[in-house]
């Protein structure tokens, strides 16, 4: 439990990876972290459509999820979500925690969401 | 008698002006451009005005930036269709109308090469109305100091440069305030040239439009760097365009204040200013804010330039407008995208 | 009690009895801890799917006012400032730190929201166009993004107390339904056992009394058989000696005092039984 609280304390960046409009607002917030560091370049992923590939996005969020140990909260569009959703849906650690969000162009659809696909599950609706 | 020999030079290209004047939308085409549940809708009803089927090669969902570029791309045609056709000073003024957005593409160049990053991507972001054929050269440069002599050299904004911008200032500055002191230095040498070259009634009202454009600058500058404690008074004055109505009674006390109620008492000072903070008070939340009431100041100028004859101030003044509509169509369609129809009657339309 | 095959393997002796029924007695006092505290978990997690079903669609609506936010920045600068705050980003301003807190024995982190006020790098964006609505932007995604780390909680709450909670359940489970049936078939089976063992016991006396009796008879008949010549040797030559009758006595009384204590043996085994049964 010492390891994990203290692997958790690291964790202070909320990550994202989205569309631009959505990752500007983000940056705006200001949660976007540079540096120099090798692996860490970059806390975000602007996915242009037709010029990012899903291999980027998958790889990404690897990188986010599994190799960076200083992301608290991967923040990803959902209908960006949606194109790695076997790796969304597979996803079980709570750390970092992964939350999809809506973009300006795709309203937030709850039935897609894989944490309140799993609510609804739980409780039969 | 200046009449009779402007047309032999300007007239074909002021009466393709005028065409385009009148294909800008009516107040009643933006009421049925409102009234659309989905971008499809208003798509349709673009289709019955100057825009024709300018969407109609686009396949897929739609969404508000793709309406936005296309829209965009109308005017960038147009634009380079006055250009090809023009001769003369008219050629120079499209030149120095340009120079603006040269200097957006060179500072987001700069910016780019600086952070190093990829070429295609930034030239991909640059205005197409600033572009010239030196432009992907820049990001060339693997250091600052021959990224600034690649600026002086290859770009046509070798003069706003020289003067005010060492090697080094490229590197310590933040690129914002290299931008604005380009676009200071450009805004006065556009000034220059309008009074040399430019004859009554153009001159007139030309430098009314610019004299508006600087102001605008200033009141924008000063009361976005309210509390920004890295810019100081020098550096917030070397921003300031050397013209305009506030200048040169106001630009001192404007960079000194460090509140907002001052900044409007200044302000206000200006008869033609004086109602920009009245209702921009509630910029917050307000239905109209700053932004709005100058883009509504200057549709007023740019529609009172139209009604002198033999001007060539009407390019400019179309292309404000044109420029302006596309914002507009763009709000429309973001509205309605986003559904927020209580917001959507917040575009100015004056024609 | 049926499955008498899922037992422990064990002796059935007294000691093992003694010892499985310390292991019901602990087995039963766990299994409604163990229940106390799933319902305490499942309690708070059903608060907490309630909140994130809130909180998910609250947060549909402040992205949307935010994404809208964005648009307003855009009419204003005219042009997408997208690119220029990509590169404006050095340091996040807006981190989050990670708090415990406990539920029932389980930790739950929880995120908060620390905004760096000293870092800002944006001050230029817009300073010639549009200052305003980038600032307002900022302010209203930094609200979105606080709603996002308050569901980020809730989320993360959410996805360890499932664990714990199936830990939970699963356990309660093993108990209820592997653990006291086995222990209870054990110590039947043990109770089984040792009844068997008493019932030979008991019967194995009786014989013995049986047989000690027979022998009994046996001698007392001898004994007569005994007397009688005796008394007739008496009848032959009278008061010859006084002793003889005493002796005959006090082996009768012995006789009956070796009775009287396998009886009592007996008893107080049985009485053990009855109250084993008491207690099943």
């Amino acid at each position: 439990m010492s390891s994990h609280t203290e692997s958790m304390t690291k964790r202070s960046l909320i990550a994202t990876i989205a569309d631009e409009d959505s990752v500007t607002g983000l940056l705006l917030a200001g949660v976007g972290q540079v540096s120099t560091e090798v692996g860490k370049e970059t806390n975000f992923l602007t996915v242009i459509p037709e010029k990012t590939t899903v291999e980027q996005i998958e790889e990404a969020f690897d990188r986010f999820t599994s190799t960076r140990d200083d992301i608290a909260i991967l923040l990803i569009n959902q209908h960006l979500a949606d194109l790695i959703r076997f790796k969304v849906d597979s996803y079980t650690n709570a750390f970092p925690a992964i939350l999809e969000i809506p973009s300006k162009d795709h309203p937030y659809d709850p039935s897609k969401d894989s944490i309140l696909k799993k609510v609804r599950r739980l409780f039969g609706e | 008698m200046e009449g009779l020999f402007f047309n032999v030079n300007y007239g074909y290209v002021e009466g393709v002006v005028r065409g385009y004047k009148s294909g800008l939308l009516s107040s009643n085409q933006y009421v049925n451009l409102t009234q659309c549940d989905n971008l499809e809708d208003l798509k349709l009803q673009l289709s019955s005005t100057d825009y024709g089927n300018f969407l109609s090669t686009y396949s897929g969902v739609l969404s508000t930036s793709v309406i936005q570029e296309n829209l965009s791309k109308k005017l960038y045609q147009q634009f380079q269709y006055l250009k090809a056709n023009s001769s003369g000073k008219l050629t120079k003024f499209l030149d120095y109308i340009s120079y603006g957005y040269m200097i957006d593409n060179v500072s987001l160049m700069i910016t780019g090469t600086l952070h190093e990053r990829d070429r295609s991507e930034i030239l991909s972001k640059c205005h197409p109305l600033g572009w010239f054929d030196t432009l992907p050269t820049l990001s060339i440069a693997t250091d600052i100091e021959s990224l600034y002599n690649t600026v002086l050299i290859d770009t046509p904004l070798a003069p706003f440069f020289k003067n005010c911008l060492t090697a080094e200032d490229l590197d310590d500055l933040n690129i914002e305030i290299i931008r604005n002191r380009l676009y200071k230095n450009y805004l006065e040498s556009f000034v220059e040239f309008i009074t040399t070259e430019f004859t009554n009634p153009d001159q007139e009202i030309m430098l009314r439009l610019l004299n508006f454009e600087a102001d605008k600058r200033v009141i924008n500058i000063s009361l976005n760097s309210l509390n920004n404690p890295d810019l100081t008074v020098e550096n917030k004055l070397s921003l300031l365009p050397n013209y305009g109505k506030l200048y040169p009674t106001y630009h001192g006390e404007l960079s000194q204040v460090d509140d907002f109620e001052q900044l409007k008492l200044i302000v206000e000072n200006v008869p033609e200013y004086k109602d920009i903070f009245t209702e921009g008070d509630s910029a917050n939340g307000g239905a109209k804010n700053l932004e709005d009431w100058f883009y509504l100041l200057e549709m007023q100028f740019c529609k009172n330039a139209f009604t002198q004859q033999f001007t060539l101030s009407t390019v400019w003044a179309w292309l404000r407008s044109k420029e302006q509509e596309i914002r507009n169509v763009t709000w429309i369609a973001e509205c309605i995208a986003q559904n927020q129809k209580n917001r959507i009657d917040n575009y100015i339309s004056v024609y | 009690m049926s499955g008498a095959g899922n037992r422990e393997q064990v002796f059935p002796t007294r000691m093992t009895l003694g010892l499985m029924k310390g292991k019901l007695k602990g087995a039963q006092q766990g299994h409604s801890l163990l229940k106390r505290k799933s319902e305490a978990l499942t309690q708070r997690f059903r608060d907490i799917t309630q909140r994130i079903d809130d909180a998910k669609k609250k947060m549909g609506r402040v992205m949307q006012i935010a994404a809208f936010s964005l648009a307003e920045v855009q009419y204003a600068t005219g042009d997408n400032i997208g690119y220029q705050v990509q590169e404006s980003v050095q340091k996040a301003r807006f981190q989050v730190k990670t708090k415990q807190e406990n539920v029932s024995g389980v930790y739950l982190p929880t995120f908060e929201s620390h905004i760096n006020e000293e870092i800002n790098d944006f001050k230029f964006t817009g300073l010639g166009r549009g200052g305003q609505q980038v600032q307002k932007a900022k302010s209203v995604y930094t609200r979105a993004v606080e709603t996002l780390v308050e569901l980020a909680s809730l989320q993360t709450a959410f996805i360890i107390l499932d664990e714990v909670i199936k830990v939970t359940n699963r356990r309660v489970n093993a108990i209820e339904h592997v653990i006291i049936p086995r222990t209870e078939n054990t110590i039947s089976y043990i109770n089984s056992e040792l009844d068997e063992l008493d019932r030979e016991e008991f019967y194995r006396l009786k014989k013995v009394q049986e047989k000690k009796q027979e022998a009994v008879a046996a001698a007392e008949l001898e004994e007569k058989e005994k007397r009688d010549a005796e008394a007739e040797k008496l009848a032959l030559s009278e008061s010859k000696d006084n002793s003889k009758p005493k002796t005959e006595e006090e082996i009768q009384k012995a006789v009956e005092k070796l009775d009287l204590k396998a009886q009592g043996e007996d008893d107080s085994d049985m009485l053990k039984e009855n109250e084993d049964d008491v207690i099943f």
